[in-house]
């Protein structure tokens, strides 16, 4: 069945296919170890997991050498539509990134996870989800995304309300705290509802943006949508291109948790750190950040026309998600939560620079941009968050001034979320979140987007933050005194240690390559950009400074043979040292120095207690704004739930109550009065009746002779 | 032929059987019956596959031919009713015998009480054993059981008949009374085996039913009258001599009648208590069978026999069921009886079919189609969960439950998946009808010139799904999540008949969801026909390119309330969102 349209591959298809299959056969198979013991359902698990990655990693060197597997069965006969993979360069790299990322996080949850009594469902959830993931990322056409965008949606669901019995310690958020009348803290299973319904908006606006396609196009498929331009320049005369992929780009903001639909990441925190870390910070939330990846040089190519105003949505909403968000965990005391926020934040990133991208005359650079800064942040906030988990694990609060003076207690752990929190905070030219932010700032600074200045500066601002909530979260964690919590517990006898190696490891290796990577990262970077410069020539004809004029011929077959001319690469940049903008290194620098400095003062050398943010009323507005999340949280509820539950009571209460329950009895009473009219003539006297009846006859008989 | 009327022909034996050999031979002869009879029905489906038809006539009074005919309308309908039949005759077993022994108990002991109030169900009496099969019976309460089963059995499988009847007529006297064949035995079932007030319950459910039916027989009077005929086929040829200003009351007529089987906003007044207060098999098969056979009647007598007075039509059918799907959505929100929820959740998915009969494309009435069968299948899903809540707990009341996947973990799975199709989430079914049809909708909204209604109609339906999805999922974590009550120590998934059964419909559901072309196939090829030569609908291969003339002002209008639902848009004066309008390209 399986037909293999890249010459000089057969079979290879079968890989990418088994990619994403494998994960859901395992995750089939899961239920039926019931009876086995929780050893050998973890062996199975991962196993499948490390299958599935080889597999990705079987298709690597061709993703590297720039070529692409295509493959389709039909699938949908009455409609026309095919299933198929795409493992182009994009999709083959960022398959490899969530394969081998999903492979550490599942080996840590061995050791994590180890006791838990629905063991079951959290492996087949954790397969399910990666089987959807890898569906994302390497189907062909959009509904088969879709299919993954929802399964994803679905293990997330079901993952951050995997503790469904509710019990107080997996809440998150303090209690009490209220916020516009919106309590402010959640339980497991109300954060998964509110996951899936924030989801649930931005899908319907990716669904309404597919169909738009479909309507025009025909098709779903990433690569038929490219090879046949009528479409989209019948919806330019329309006026409907932007709109569908800013509809398009509404799946993305639920997804990736951008503004305005940010909320329910931060309580998505309910889940096992396990959970946050694959879902909520390395893999799922970057689905949307993947999707622009996917259809933004789509667009991009096909609109020979204007299309700019797609991207500038893009990289404002990706610049202000990204200050918000940066605000927000600037004051929140839950260590889990600030990671959470810094996802947000950073995805904001991603967003502004693959938005850039579209606006500047180098779509390469800050499609590199966007996508390095994808990886890099990956490898460290998978890493933090699970080394976050191994301290809740120890100490048993998800409070941070519940810890405090861990460094001396939790070495390993300490040293490699330090390294982490490095890469997260940018520190300069030894991590790869320097040199991917460096390449977001550089390509902001080259774009000729006229208001690319200020989108600049937010990103300079966001992070100066970054670097201040980075140190806080480590100082507060790991240095001064250990809070009261930690006293009470080792007078208990419960000494808090160092985790065991199956969860360290995990997150070493991942933190040790987060500096590895800033270690090497101009030659990294330079790398990325040229498979993505041959990638985006190849597969859109977008050669750098300018879009090719004739249309791109996409049936590259023959890619292996294809001489694209990569000269103008490297050109029209400000290269300085180590190929770095001088302006954006500078700022960068500067931004990790002084945020970096304010935390290190208050949080780790405590020189400046925190506290006097509260004595100025200015000030204690300020936190207390930030705190409760901008109100943003309680907006969303009362006009989601408070006002419309209200309105449909009173429609309980009156129209369904009143009105329509009223009609039976009025029925019955108008029946009632009915036979009683009737009844009047019901005399019972035989005379009455006789004479009613010869009088009729009569009438009729008069009748008929006439 | 033999499918139909094998169901009627044996429910007096099963009447007798059930009173002689007891209840275990009797489910399983109405099983094999039922099931036989679904092979029946699959057999000849296969062989249509795309486009054909199968059929049975013989020759019947002077109102015309009697017959029985398979196409590609037909087959969902068909397929699902008896699907459902069979496998709910295993789950009525349990169920069945437990609702008829805890009624022989209040007979017995307070005979003298009335159980007129509205959700009683002897909660206090209740022993939470579950599983019936192991309990001794005494002689006399044996045999009480098995009469009651029989008859039962014997009323179901006539029931189960007169839905294939409806579906299968190729007459529509024949239509008419199958149509109201089906009314008799449900009638009874649920005065027999109800619970609280059913006596009323039943009254108005057959009151309404029967004011629908008549409203409706006055339509199918007129189109017979006019076109000279009650087989589909003189309807079919002579449907142009209907005149013109008889269409419009025709329609009416239908769209009553029919709604009221619907459920649809206003016309939904009987359907929340009978969903609740019937047994909840029957409630099973009324809410994912019958009600849909509503669907059926406007696709056949409307869109079929009328199909060149549709186009022009659709968007009112669009309105009235936006609004039936808001209102069934927000106040299945404002219960706390699972039944209840439910039978508010019915009502807002007929308002989905509704509205994807409404689109004027062949891709929206095809998905409002499977949405039939889809919807069948998950909402049958979460009634058996129902069921079998209460046959384990003794309550319907939602504040009394919690915390029960870990003490039923296999309902819990099925209930999901069931809740994911209502929900309409790949990898069930649900997706795989909602896609089609909102698709199918949007076309529609765009070919009429992006008729302001449409579009808002289009906008609001989206939207509902997540409330859609709001209702599910909260009734889900009431039912599942939290802590289990100290009541419910004891539950658990007790009875294999329940949950075998729910696990073939899960597995159906997946299955249609992964692979939706068997049903597909007949459906789309059925509704194309209809419409090859008919302007106004949107055709299945059709690209919207230049054919589609514009009124440039009123669509730019339309782009730009379009783009205002979307929360995710920022528009900035500068950003050039408002410059769509005058932007370079026109």
């Amino acid at each position: 069945m399986v037909q293999n349209e890249t010459i000089g591959f057969v079979g290879l298809g079968v890989n990418a296919w088994l990619v994403w299959m494998l994960p859901f056969i395992g995750a089939a198979l899961i239920p039926a170890l019931k009876n086995k013991s929780e050893r050998i359902k973890s062996y199975v698990a991962v196993g499948f997991s490390i299958l599935s990655a080889l597999f990705a990693l079987s298709i690597l060197p061709l993703g590297l050498a720039g070529k692409e597997i295509h493959s389709q069965i039909p699938w949908f006969s009455a409609l026309n539509l095919n299933a198929g993979v795409l493992a182009d360069p994009l999709g083959i790299v960022m398959s490899n990134l969530v394969a081998w990322i999903s492979v550490s996080i599942l080996v840590y949850s061995i050791s994590y996870m180890h006791g838990e009594k629905s063991i079951i469902r959290y492996w087949f959830f954790m397969l399910f989800f990666i089987g959807s993931m890898q569906l994302i990322v390497l189907s062909d056409n959009l509904l088969m995304v879709f299919f993954g965008w929802e399964g994803v949606g679905l293990a997330s669901y079901a993952l951050i309300g995997f503790w469904y019995s509710d019990k107080k310690k997996d809440y998150v958020g303090k209690e009490g705290n209220v916020a516009w009348g919106i309590p402010m803290w959640t339980s497991p299973t109300h954060a998964g509802i509110k996951a899936f319904l924030f989801n649930r908006v931005g899908d319907i606006m990716m669904l309404t943006g597919m169909f738009l396609i479909f309507a025009y196009a025909g098709t779903f498929g990433f690569k038929e949508l490219l090879s046949d331009h009528t479409w989209a320049q019948e919806m330019m005369k329309q006026n409907l291109l932007i709109p569908a992929a800013v509809l398009l780009f509404g799946g993305a903001i639920g997804k990736s948790a951008q503004f305005p639909l940010n909320e329910w990441l931060v309580d998505a925190m309910t889940g096992p750190s396990s959970v946050s870390a694959l879902i909520h910070a390395a893999t799922m939330v970057k689905a949307g950040v993947f999707l622009v990846a996917r259809i933004g040089p789509l667009f991009f190519a096909l609109a020979v026309f204007n299309i700019s105003q797609f991207f500038e949505i893009v990289a404002w909403v990706g610049g202000i998600t990204a200050f918000l968000l940066a605000t927000q965990a600037l004051v929140n005391p839950e260590i889990k939560k600030v990671l959470a926020y810094s996802t947000g934040s950073q995805i904001g990133y991603m967003m502004m620079a693959l938005g850039i991208a579209g606006l500047s005359t180098h779509f390469v650079d800050g499609y590199t941009a966007g996508f390095f800064h994808m990886i890099s942040h990956a490898l460290f906030k998978a890493s933090l968050f699970m080394a976050a988990g191994a301290i809740l694990h120890n100490v048993g609060s998800r409070f941070m001034y519940d810890m405090g003076g861990l460094r001396k207690n939790m070495k390993k752990t300490y040293l490699f979320m330090f390294l982490s929190s490095l890469s997260l905070a940018a520190a300069p030219l030894i991590t790869s979140g320097f040199w991917s932010k460096d390449a977001i700032f550089a390509s902001l600074l080259e774009s000729n987007y006229s208001l690319s200045p200020y989108l600049f500066a937010l990103a300079v601002i966001v992070a100066v933050l970054t670097a201040f909530y980075t140190f806080r979260m480590v100082g507060l964690t790991f240095f001064g005194k250990p809070s009261k919590n930690i006293v009470e517990l080792e007078a208990k006898g419960h000494r808090v240690h160092e985790v065991d190696r199956i969860m360290w490891m995990p997150f070493a290796i991942l933190a040790v390559a987060s500096i590895a990577i800033g270690l090497v990262g101009f030659a990294f970077e330079g790398q990325i950009h040229n498979l993505f410069a041959y990638y985006l020539s190849n597969t859109f004809g977008i050669v750098d400074g300018k879009i090719m004029s004739s249309s791109p011929t996409l049936s590259k077959s023959t890619s292996q043979s294809s001489n694209i001319n990569n000269n103008g690469i490297s050109e029209g940049k400000n290269t300085g040292f180590l190929n770095l903008n001088p302006i954006a290194a500078l700022s960068s620098v500067g931004a990790f120095g002084i945020g970096g400095y304010l935390g290190y003062l208050f949080y780790i050398q405590r020189k400046v207690d925190p506290n006097i943010i509260q004595e100025n009323a200015v000030s204690r507005a300020l936190w207390k704004f930030l705190y409760n999340r901008w109100y943003l949280n309680s907006f969303w509820y009362w006009i989601g739930a408070v006002i419309q539950l209200a309105l449909y009571r009173k429609i309980y209460k009156y129209f369904e109550g009143v009105i329509v329950s009223g009609v039976n009895p009025a029925f019955r009473y108008s029946m009632i009065f009915m036979s009683k009219v009737v009844k009047v003539s019901q005399t019972g006297s035989i005379q009455t009746y006789l004479f009613v009846f010869s009088a009729g006859i009569i009438v009729i008989a008069m009748l008929l002779l006439m | 032929m033999v499918a139909t009327f094998l169901p009627l022909i044996f429910s007096p034996v099963a009447y007798f059987l059930g009173k002689r050999k007891g209840i275990n031979i009797l489910t399983w002869f109405s099983f094999g019956i039922l099931g036989l009879s679904t092979i029946f029905v699959i057999i000849p489906s296969i062989g249509i596959g795309s486009g054909g038809t199968y059929q049975e006539v013989f020759q019947w009074s002077q109102l015309g031919h009697f017959g029985l005919k398979l196409d590609g309308l037909s087959i969902p309908f068909a397929i699902t009713i008896y699907v459902l039949s069979t496998v709910m005759v295993l789950y009525s077993k349990p169920y069945m015998i437990r609702k008829i022994l805890r009624e022989y108990e209040k007979t017995k002991t307070d005979i003298n009480t009335k159980i007129d109030s509205v959700g009683d169900e002897g909660d206090q009496t209740f022993d939470n054993t579950g599983n019936n099969s192991i309990l001794v019976l005494s002689d006399n309460q044996k045999l009480f059981l098995n009469s009651q089963m029989g008859l039962y059995f014997a009323l179901y499988l006539a029931f189960s008949m007169g839905m294939l009847g409806t579906i299968l007529a190729t007459n529509l006297v024949e239509f008419y009374a199958f149509f109201e064949l089906m009314l008799v035995p449900t009638f009874f079932l649920i005065a027999f085996f109800g619970y609280g007030n059913r006596r009323r319950v039943t009254f108005v459910f057959f009151f309404w039913s029967a004011v629908g039916a008549l409203i409706l027989l006055l339509g199918l009077l007129a189109i017979g009258f006019f076109t000279g005929g009650f087989d589909y086929d003189i309807i079919k040829t002579n449907a142009y001599k209907i005149p013109l200003n008889w269409i419009d009351l025709i329609i009416f007529s239908i769209m009553i009648g029919f709604g009221i089987k619907l459920g649809l906003l206003f016309l939904h007044i009987w359907l929340p208590d009978t969903y609740t207060l019937s047994p909840t098999p029957i409630s099973i098969l009324i809410s994912s069978a019958m009600t849909g056979i509503g669907a059926y009647g406007i696709v056949r007598i409307w869109l079929d026999f009328l199909s060149s007075h549709y186009a022009g039509y659709g968007v009112y059918l669009e309105i009235w069921g936006v609004a039936t799907m808001v209102f069934g959505g927000a106040m299945a929100l404002m219960q706390n009886d699972i039944k209840k929820v439910l039978a508010y959740s019915s009502i807002s998915s007929m308002g989905y079919i509704l509205f994807g009969l409404g689109s004027e494309s062949i891709l929206g009435i095809s998905g409002a189609i499977l949405l039939y069968v889809t919807h069948g299948l998950g909402k049958a899903l979460l009634f058996m969960m129902a069921g079998s809540i209460i046959l384990q707990t003794g309550t319907r009341n939602l504040d009394k439950l919690g915390g029960l996947a870990s003490k039923m973990p296999y309902t819990a799975v099925f209930t999901m998946i069931g809740a994911l199709t209502i929900m309409g989430v790949p990898i069930t079914s649900g997706f795989m009808a909602e896609w089609v049809l909102f698709n199918g909708a949007l076309q529609g909204a765009i070919v009429n010139h992006w008729d302001s209604l449409k579009v808002i109609a289009f906008t609001l339906a989206m939207l509902t799904t997540v409330l859609t999805s709001a209702y599910i999922l909260w009734l889900y974590k009431r039912i599942f999540y939290g802590v289990v009550p100290e009541t419910l120590k004891n539950v658990g998934d007790k009875s294999g008949y329940v949950i075998v059964t729910m696990g073939v419909l899960a597995a159906f559901t997946l299955i249609l969801g992964i692979y939706p072309d068997m049903f597909y196939k007949p459906i789309v090829s059925y509704v194309d026909n209809l419409y090859s030569h008919t302007s106004g609908i949107v055709h299945l291969k059709q690209k919207i390119g230049s054919q589609t003339t514009l009124k440039v002002s009123g669509q730019l209008k339309e782009n730009f309330g379009n783009l205002k639902e979307s929360p995710d848009l920022q528009i900035k004066p500068n950003s050039g969102m408002y410059l769509l309008g005058n932007s370079i390209y026109f």
